[in-house]
């Protein structure tokens, strides 16, 4: 009884910590959704409340009517779907044979790829163009593809082998001797076991294509090509024209979608090696 | 002898094939303008030689090792200080609050969880805006309207050097800690229970729980995604230059890291031969950094 | 390892020779012929009535108007390649000399005869697009900072004649939140109208760094006083939203800040620049241009297009066109027998401080001055550097840079 009793003071300790850190984390963004529905249009109001005066959601209107937002959030999701099917085609085989095989200059590769990063990407945009355009992948979705997946391999790479690693081998030796080859192993085995890492490194791509703009806005012209971040940034890009309101109403919509397929993802990251049965 | 050596090449190339499509977007995307950026640096490509540049040999380096005055040297101190500060923090914060998540019992874990990476699912440039103006504003500022509620006098922020460098660091801590507790948290779901169990058993505390046996389980998982953000963090230019050094914006302080430094002392030449050498050396003293504090990914087989 | 290395860079120089050759010398159809892609970075009502206007006067051809928000950064990455260059952009005068110098603009004159233009055009225009000799922009309508006060606090007989005038009103009016003037006080842009006002300058038209000299550094020394009297942030939303909001009786500041003021409901006061005491000028900012510029791969193969379009921009009634949603002063001298633009009190305040105003430099340095000097400003009116000893040391960096530029 009594350590019950102590069980349920912790998780009403833990729970008041995590309500207060949750509520520190979204200062910024009541802040933004208190501006997106003032009517005064500014950001800059001098005598801030959370709550405003006068509630509009014109702004949030105007968003959907004067801006292809559709449009965009179609571009965004075209791009996003197809660079996390790519990388994790792509990733999972190479993360698998890092994982298991040993083979000549593969501790090489694995040390230069993280060194890889080093480089201040800064530059990378003109080598780029220069790589696209003969190609004629200027001004077309697939360049960008392969400019994300690119990106995002590395970090696919080494973030899935570093799960496969935990994954014991004698799952495998056991499907093996049934006679199974290298591909339905990895198929029956080692993806149900690995959506954890699965589920973060899809996340941690359509995360990054979704909030990505720097490329997008360089190497794609024309409003109806934009991306969501993009047309987010060319909204305000313009600051003596941009509007606050519109701006935020705009960034807390961009937000939303992200929310709910990592809400969705959250089922899968839980379960894996813990709930399987992997301890024997 | 000779059926396994040729099993072995079979082998390589069989592993060699698996990863193909991957190593070459790496080689695409990565690699080349690496290579690329390392070729510019032999030229002398800039506004006047723009289509018609030739090698001209390390005559970029000579000029770009000058870049690397006293200037740069605080620049790089600045930058080694910022990135062990926001490691450190990182890491603790991100550890404590992902073993809050997983506490046993916990009901509302996956909502907690949602709400803390909303940072996460807005574009950089988006938050630290509405960081810039929505928090820090000395004049409309959500923090100075506090202040004068409570009393005190404004505070421009961002305007000296400490104040500065603490509130890049909170924005950079809000930017970047959803990616490592989610990391954390998912290290932490792989952790076979029954250790736990046995370790209980023997009475074992909190921390000794930790140090025997989360840490040494969770690291081989967590340290590529913490050498990552090592080197994302050294590298940070968006936080510390839109909030402090923006065209047209600046605040007054005067916190450079090696990448901003470079910015306003190269790359604005628009010679890209120039700022080419510059990247390159940079890249090479940021691997020797690496090798220094020993951040060799580590491989337990 | 070294094996493998060698592989992977192999395989990587290999794929990056591929592209090196690719398509190159493809000829153009009628139908690429007709078309023009104008890249612009303007607002939708400048772009919608510039539109309407090409749409009006040369209906045949299909005009793309594309919005690109980093526009000078994108031309300088994709240059002249046909894939993806547009063939014209709209934009201030002051890139000229970049891409003049990275062999990518083509003169007007090329397409348009010099007698023409100098005809029917208004001289600084064309004198403030024209670099190392050439004319690289048709000017559509220019640009310049304007003394703005809001006549609530600040009545028309208040508005300061000299600039110890204004001191004095700051002096008196700045207090519980409110300003009596503000401006963007630390950016060159800003800036640059004292140090004009003091005979000095930033970069004149030899390439010439002016920092260190005593006019400059005067002007510095003076302009410092008034920084005193104005909020510590010196970006944009910051003193538009001070003004804006009445929290700020008067402001130098741009025609973008008119309309939205309007709107506002503000009962808004143009005057001329206060005079500087000590030499009787008056602050003298940057004048900018906005025109087209015609990149050469279009001009060499789309020439019949791209001059037709050139022609129907110099028509009056686009210059007419644009000054009402931008407040702008048209380039063309003819759109001033226009009703409309004459009753504009902001485009006539604009035409007539324009004959203080000192064309934005055009020249390639330009991107380095812009940066340096507002460092030095951030030293001197921020961190409160010793003035003379700051301008010397910018000047040698912006010196410095510019030797690395070549």
């Amino acid at each position: 009884m009594r350590r019950k009793g102590k069980q349920r003071l912790k998780l009403t300790l833990v729970n008041l910590i995590l309500i207060l850190v949750c509520f520190v984390t979204f200062i910024p963004i009541l802040y933004a959704f208190s501006v997106s529905i003032n009517e005064q249009n500014s950001l800059l109001g001098s005598d801030f409340s959370f709550i405003p005066r006068k509630v509009t959601i014109a702004n949030y209107r105007r968003v959907f009517t004067e801006e292809p937002v559709v449009l965009w959030f179609k571009n965004s999701m075209v791009l996003a779907v197809s660079t996390v099917v790519i990388a994790l085609g792509t990733g999972i085989p190479a993360a698998y044979i890092f994982s298991r095989r040993r083979f000549p200059g593969r501790k090489a590769i694995l040390q230069l790829l993280i060194l890889l990063y080093a480089f201040p990407s800064l530059l990378s945009m003109t080598a780029l163009y220069k790589l696209l355009s003969p190609m004629g992948l200027i001004n077309t979705r697939m360049g960008l593809i392969i400019v994300y997946t690119g990106t995002m391999a590395v970090f696919a790479l080494w973030n899935m082998k570093g799960y496969f690693d935990t994954i014991p081998v004698e799952l495998e030796e056991a499907a093996k001797i049934d006679g199974a080859g290298p591909l339905r192993i990895v198929l029956r085995i080692i993806l149900p076991l690995a959506k954890p890492t699965i589920a973060v490194t899809a996340m941690m791509v359509l995360i990054y294509v979704w909030n990505e703009y720097i490329f997008s806005i360089n190497f794609m012209t024309g409003e109806s090509t934009y991306t969501l971040a993009a047309g987010l940034y060319s909204l305000q890009a313009n600051e003596t024209s941009g509007s606050w309101p519109v701006f935020s109403a705009a960034s807390l919509l961009v937000s939303l979608p992200i929310l709910i397929i990592f809400f969705a993802l959250q089922k899968n990251m839980t379960s894996g090696l813990t709930s399987g049965g992997v301890k024997g | 002898m000779k059926k396994t050596n040729t099993r072995k090449k079979y082998g390589t190339l069989i592993s060699y094939l698996w990863s193909a499509p991957s190593l070459i977007l790496i080689c695409l995307i990565v690699i080349f303008p690496i290579l690329y950026t390392g070729y510019i640096s032999l030229t002398n490509m800039n506004v006047y030689h723009w289509f018609t540049y030739d090698v001209i040999g390390l005559r970029n380096y000579q000029e770009a090792l000058l870049v690397f005055d006293s200037g740069f040297l605080s620049a790089l101190l600045l930058t080694i200080v910022w990135t062990v500060a926001n490691m450190i923090l990182q890491l603790v914060i991100a550890y404590l609050l992902a073993n809050l998540l997983n506490t046993k019992g916990l009901r509302l874990r996956n909502c907690y969880r949602t709400l803390l990476i909303v940072p996460w699912a807005m574009p950089g440039y988006v938050s630290i805006l509405l960081w810039k103006t929505g928090m820090f504003n000395s004049q409309f500022g959500l923090l100075n309207q506090w202040m004068e509620k409570l009393g005190f006098s404004p505070v421009r922020w961002l305007a000296n050097d400490t104040s500065a460098f603490l509130c890049c660091t909170i924005v950079n801590l809000w930017l970047a800690l959803p990616f490592m507790i989610t990391i954390i948290d998912g290290a932490l779901q792989s952790v076979d229970q029954s250790y736990y169990e046995s370790a209980l058993l023997d009475g074992a505390g909190w921390l000794q729980r930790t140090r025997y046996i989360t840490i040494p389980a969770i690291r081989p998982i967590i340290a590529p995604s913490v050498v990552i953000t090592i080197f994302t963090t050294f590298k940070q230019f968006d936080v510390i230059y839109l909030l402090t050094q923006q065209a047209g914006a600046k605040t007054g302080a005067h916190i450079h890291t090696i990448l901003t430094y470079a910015y306003e002392n190269a790359f604005i030449t628009n010679n890209y031969g120039y700022s080419s050498a510059v990247s390159m050396i940079i890249f090479v003293i940021l691997i020797l950094f690496s090798y220094v504090i020993h951040m060799k990914p580590k491989e337990e087989s | 390892m070294k094996k493998i290395l060698s592989l992977l860079l192999s395989l990587t120089l290999s794929i990056g020779l591929l592209c090196g050759c690719g398509a190159h010398g493809k000829t153009l159809t009628e139908e690429e012929k007709n078309t023009i892609v104008i890249w612009h970075d303007k607002e939708d009502a400048v772009s919608s009535a510039l539109l309407t206007e090409l749409e009006r006067l040369v209906p045949d051809i299909v005009v793309q108007l594309e919005y690109k928000s980093n526009l000078t950064e994108a031309l300088k990455m994709v240059g002249n390649d046909p894939n993806a260059a547009p063939d014209m952009y709209f934009f201030a005068h002051d890139k000229i000399g970049v891409y003049a110098e990275m062999g990518i603009l083509a003169p007007i004159t090329d397409l348009i005869d010099r007698e023409t233009l100098t005809a029917s055009y208004v001289g600084m225009t064309l004198d403030a697009a024209t670099y190392k000799g050439e004319l690289y922009q048709l000017p559509i309508y220019f640009e310049t900072l304007l003394f703005m006060y809001n006549r609530l606090y600040m009545a028309d007989d208040q508005v300061p004649q000299t600039t110890e005038e204004l001191y004095a009103y700051m002096e008196q009016k700045t207090r519980g939140g409110h300003y009596g003037f503000v401006e963007q006080h630390s950016t060159a842009y800003y800036s640059a109208g004292w140090i004009h006002g003091f005979g000095g300058y930033i970069l004149n038209e030899n390439g010439d760094v002016g920092l260190h000299l005593p006019e400059t550094i005067a002007a510095m020394e003076y302009h410092k006083k008034f920084v005193e009297w104005m909020p510590g942030e010196s970006e944009y939303a910051t003193v538009n939203t001070l003004f804006q909001e009445g929290k700020a009786h008067a402001t130098i500041g741009g025609p973008w800040l008119v309309s939205s003021a309007r709107a506002a409901g503000m009962d808004l006061g143009i005057a001329p620049m206060p005079v500087i005491d000590e030499t009787s000028l008056p602050i003298s900012p940057y004048m900018g241009v906005q025109g087209v510029q015609v990149l050469r791969y279009a001009a060499e193969n789309k020439t019949e297009t791209v001059t037709r379009i050139l022609e129907a921009l110099m028509d009056p009634e686009v210059g007419i066109a644009l000054a009402k949603v931008s407040g702008c002063a048209p380039a063309v001298e003819a759109c001033y027998e226009n009703a409309d633009v004459t009753a504009d009190d902001v485009v006539m305040a604009m035409r007539e401080t324009a004959e203080h105003t000192i064309p934005m430099p055009n020249r390639p340095e330009m991107d380095i001055m812009w940066t340096v000097v507002a460092d030095l400003l951030v030293n001197i009116n921020m961190s409160g550097q010793d003035v003379t000893a700051s301008c010397e040391d910018a000047q040698k960096r912006a010196e410095d840079l510019i030797r690395k530029m070549q």
